[in-house]
């Protein structure tokens, strides 16, 4: 992972688990045209470290953040990429926004009439589509390559169709994530909404202000676990089930009864074969909005019923912001390392309980507990919700 | 078992009409949707023309309802998922029991909402920027903007894989349908045509040229040929379980037979590499449905003009073909609709579902040499009479992406 606290997953997991906040003063663009100023940007990134086999001054600052994530994902899982069947090595990832630095360049250069200054890079470093083509290119990944641009769930659908292509026995490995990179955009468009925090980023808390808009990559790899074993691999977790639905009820706003979410958790819970009892852990999607958050506890109580208050929750967008298209693949990371691990990490800044988010949202420090079920839940424009459950694999034999 | 998946509706928004028959007959008439551009002005950029929609009208569709939130490409969403839901009878009273899902392939989604959205703050500060517009800058946009005008709440995935996000989208709709993780989808592709997205493929040399013995025109397979034209559109098939279309008594298009996928690293820039993918994708599609590849009985190719896309597209059905491919009836309707991005390999579905229909495949408008020692000896200007019971849709992006598709004639008419 790449992120604002971290790059790597020790000291990523370390600083989760120590609640470490990555926000700051935006440093990508002038904000002096805003009233909020905090960004959670990852500082002193430098993709040549990892970066070998393309180049990296060609490539957009997404497609570095996921090359790096899937560099480290790689050496983290102990895979000697020159061992791979290639042709069956593929790579799944998600983003909301993409490029979005190149299609700001352009805008650069359309509004003070210097169009005659874009080049080819346009079309070669915006589409969405380069993320996951970068990635395999530098790798020698020949195999299956998405991107699936569901916003900001796209980590979970990116990692639940890497989980499919696993199945149907169509790749033998999967790189599987998401990333983003912090956009004027975006920052603009949250902005607009009223929904970044001007100070500080609280999920859950009464006085929560909004989110702080972040950046960053999380890239797992996912494979059979006949072949996991037969390499001596360690296994972090297993893949138990996913669920996806959409609201069809607004662009931006959630379902005001949790109706999808609760659907999406459901058909998770349903194909891992489990009952909300069973779950250990809700990584929650906890923007720190003052919608998001009541709804997201709507959705919880609307499926748990009395055992929504037995589960700790937790949002580590309290720490890292939002990072976007990468947010539910970080998460997805933290729900590995918490079934593996036994601890779960905090929301920090949760100080003054809100009457509507009543749930044990483990403020400010982490817990350890068996965690053997972990659920990782993400919600995006469009009304597109994904679950995705993860379960210690010593349960499945 | 997996479950069987057959197609039973179709939706179509094109720069050659609004129903899959008209856009056929059009195909096959040699009839072509490539025309001065009127969206957006041209001057100073190379290609002028383009398979833009004329006039296009999402009211015609939808009726009389509240479209300012969706822009260009949410309303050709739309639209389209309107026709496919009429045409396979999934009337909105089956859509409140059942959780019928989206898959939607989109290259851009919409660039220009993106880009407008950003220059509007630039222009007059952020404060003026339209929360409204910013909701349709995700690339999820249109998708999302169509489950909520259609009732649409079951899986709603968006699939970016540039010119192959259409036919990418229809593979990740089989699968979960063949997994039994849903029953009933509307998949497909969709891109607008728009300044921003036209000013970057021009920029990047993939526009046709104008010359003097072709025109403005893309002509694929062609040895003349010097770049594709930009299109638009949205193709979408109402793509369900075969039991759950027998139980509901609904008629059969055809059927979704098997897919592959596969990734040229080199981004076609190393031929061997690139013909590999495309020959790979095609292999991993006829395994996947059990064919060979003699029973293979037409291919609607991916050319656009490319100068090197459609030579390895070309050297790559060959490889993957096994050599099969002297008496293989070839069309290529990129010619006559343009480079329709994600809606590409949805659009050559529908015109195929048709072929099998009515037994005529169009001609590759303004074909007139191949190059020497070129495959594909079917490919010609005119439309053929062609009895299609497996057809194989490429699709095949110009940096590296490859997916093969292969629909099959339903078993009895």
């Amino acid at each position: 992972m790449v992120t604002s606290i971290g790059t790597g997953r020790e000291q990523f997991w370390k600083n989760v688990l120590a609640g470490r906040s990555g926000a700051s003063a935006v440093e990508s663009f002038d904000t002096s045209g805003f009233n909020v100023h905090l960004g959670a940007e990852v500082k002193d990134f430098r993709a040549t470290d990892y970066v070998t086999n393309l180049d990296a001054a060609h490539l957009g600052r997404a497609s570095q953040f996921a090359i790096v994530a899937a560099r480290l994902a790689l050496v983290d899982a102990g895979v000697q990429v020159d061992k791979l069947n290639l042709a069956r090595a593929g790579v799944s990832l998600g983003t909301t926004s993409g490029e979005p630095q190149e299609v700001e360049r352009f805008d650069d250069h359309y509004v003070s009439q210097k169009l005659n200054s874009v080049g080819a890079e346009f079309v070669s470093r915006y589409p969405c589509h380069v993320i996951p083509q970068h990635v395999a290119s530098e790798l020698g990944f020949a195999g299956v390559n998405v991107m699936i641009p569901t916003a900001c769930a796209a980590g979970n659908y990116a990692i639940a169709h890497a989980y499919d292509v696993l199945r149907a026995e169509r790749a033998d490995l999967m790189l599987a994530g998401g990333a983003d990179s912090f956009s004027r955009i975006t920052y603009t468009g949250f902005a607009r909404l009223g929904a970044i925090a001007p100070e500080i980023c609280q999920p859950f808390d009464r006085c929560r202000k909004g989110m702080i808009p972040g950046e960053g990559a999380g890239v797992l790899v996912l494979e059979t676990l006949s072949r996991a074993r037969k390499r001596g691999a360690r296994i972090y977790a297993e893949v138990a089930g996913y669920g996806l639905s959409c609201d069809a009820h607004h662009m931006t706003a959630a379902h005001p009864l949790g109706d999808g979410a609760a659907r999406a958790m459901q058909h998770a819970l349903d194909e891992s074969d489990l009952q909300p009892e069973d779950v250990s852990y809700i990584s929650a999607h906890g923007t720190g909005t003052q919608t998001n958050d009541r709804l997201e506890t709507i959705a919880v109580k609307r499926l748990f019923k009395d055992a929504a208050y037995r589960v700790p929750i937790s949002s580590i967008k309290s720490m890292l912001g939002h990072t976007m298209g990468a947010a539910s693949a970080l998460e997805a990371a933290v729900c590995a390392l918490a079934v593996f691990d036994n601890r779960v990490p905090p929301t920090i800044n949760l100080n003054e309980p809100d009457p509507d988010c009543d749930l044990d949202y483990v403020p400010n420090y982490a817990r350890e507990l068996p965690v053997k079920v972990a659920m990782n839940n993400a919600y995006a424009f469009g009304g597109n919700n994904a679950s995705l459950i993860l379960r210690k694999w010593e349960l499945s034999n | 078992m997996r479950s069987r998946v057959v197609i039973t509706g179709m939706g179509v928004v094109s720069s050659l009409g609004d129903s899959p028959e008209g856009l056929h007959a059009s195909l096959c008439e040699g009839r072509s949707g490539i025309k001065p551009i009127q969206l957006f002005s041209t001057t100073g950029l190379g290609c002028p023309l383009g398979g833009e929609i004329k006039d296009f009208d999402a009211t015609k569709f939808l009726g009389q309802r509240n479209l300012r939130p969706l822009d260009r490409t949410s309303r050709l969403v739309a639209s389209a998922a309107q026709l496919a839901l009429e045409d396979s009878g999934w009337s909105a009273e089956m859509r409140n029991s059942e959780e019928l899902g989206l898959v939607l392939g989109t290259m851009f989604c919409s660039v220009h909402t993106i880009s407008e959205f950003d220059r509007r703050a630039l222009d007059a500060g952020p404060s003026y920027a339209s929360p409204m517009d910013f909701s349709n800058t995700v690339i999820n946009a249109a998708a999302g903007q169509t489950a909520i005008v259609h009732n649409l709440r079951g899986v709603n995935t968006t699939i970016s894989t540039g010119v192959t996000s259409g036919i990418a989208a229809i593979a990740y709709a089989t699968d979960l349908i063949r997994s039994g993780r849903t029953r009933a989808l509307v998949a497909g592709g969709a891109d607008e045509l728009c300044f921003e997205s036209f000013f970057g493929f021009d920029r990047a040399g993939l526009l046709c040229r104008s010359d003097a013995s072709i025109g403005d025109f893309p002509i694929p397979f062609d040895a003349r040929r010097n770049g594709s034209a930009l299109g638009e559109g949205a193709a979408l098939l109402m793509l369900e379980d075969a039991a759950l279309a027998r139980e509901r008594g609904a008629r059969v298009l055809g059927e979704i037979k098997g897919h592959g996928s596969s990734y040229d690293c080199s981004r076609g820039h190393n031929d061997k590499a690139s013909i590999e993918a495309i020959a790979s994708a095609i292999r991993q599609a006829l395994n996947d449905a059990f064919l060979l590849p003699h029973e293979v009985d037409c291919l609607s190719a991916s050319a656009n003009g490319s100068v090197a896309g459609d030579r390895h597209e070309a050297q790559g059905v060959f490889v993957g073909l096994n050599g099969q491919t002297g008496g293989l009836p070839v069309t290529a309707i990129k010619s006559m609709l343009g480079e329709t991005l994600g809606a590409s390999g949805p659009m050559q579905a529908v015109a195929l579902l048709e072929t099998m229909r009515d037994g005529v495949l169009p001609g590759i408008l303004r074909l007139e040499k191949t190059e020497d020692g070129f495959p594909l000896k079917m490919a010609r200007a005119e439309s053929q009479e062609a009895d299609v019971t497996n057809g194989l849709i490429n699709s095949i992006g110009f940096d590296g992406h490859c997916c093969s598709l292969i629909v099959t004639r339903p078993d009895e008419p």
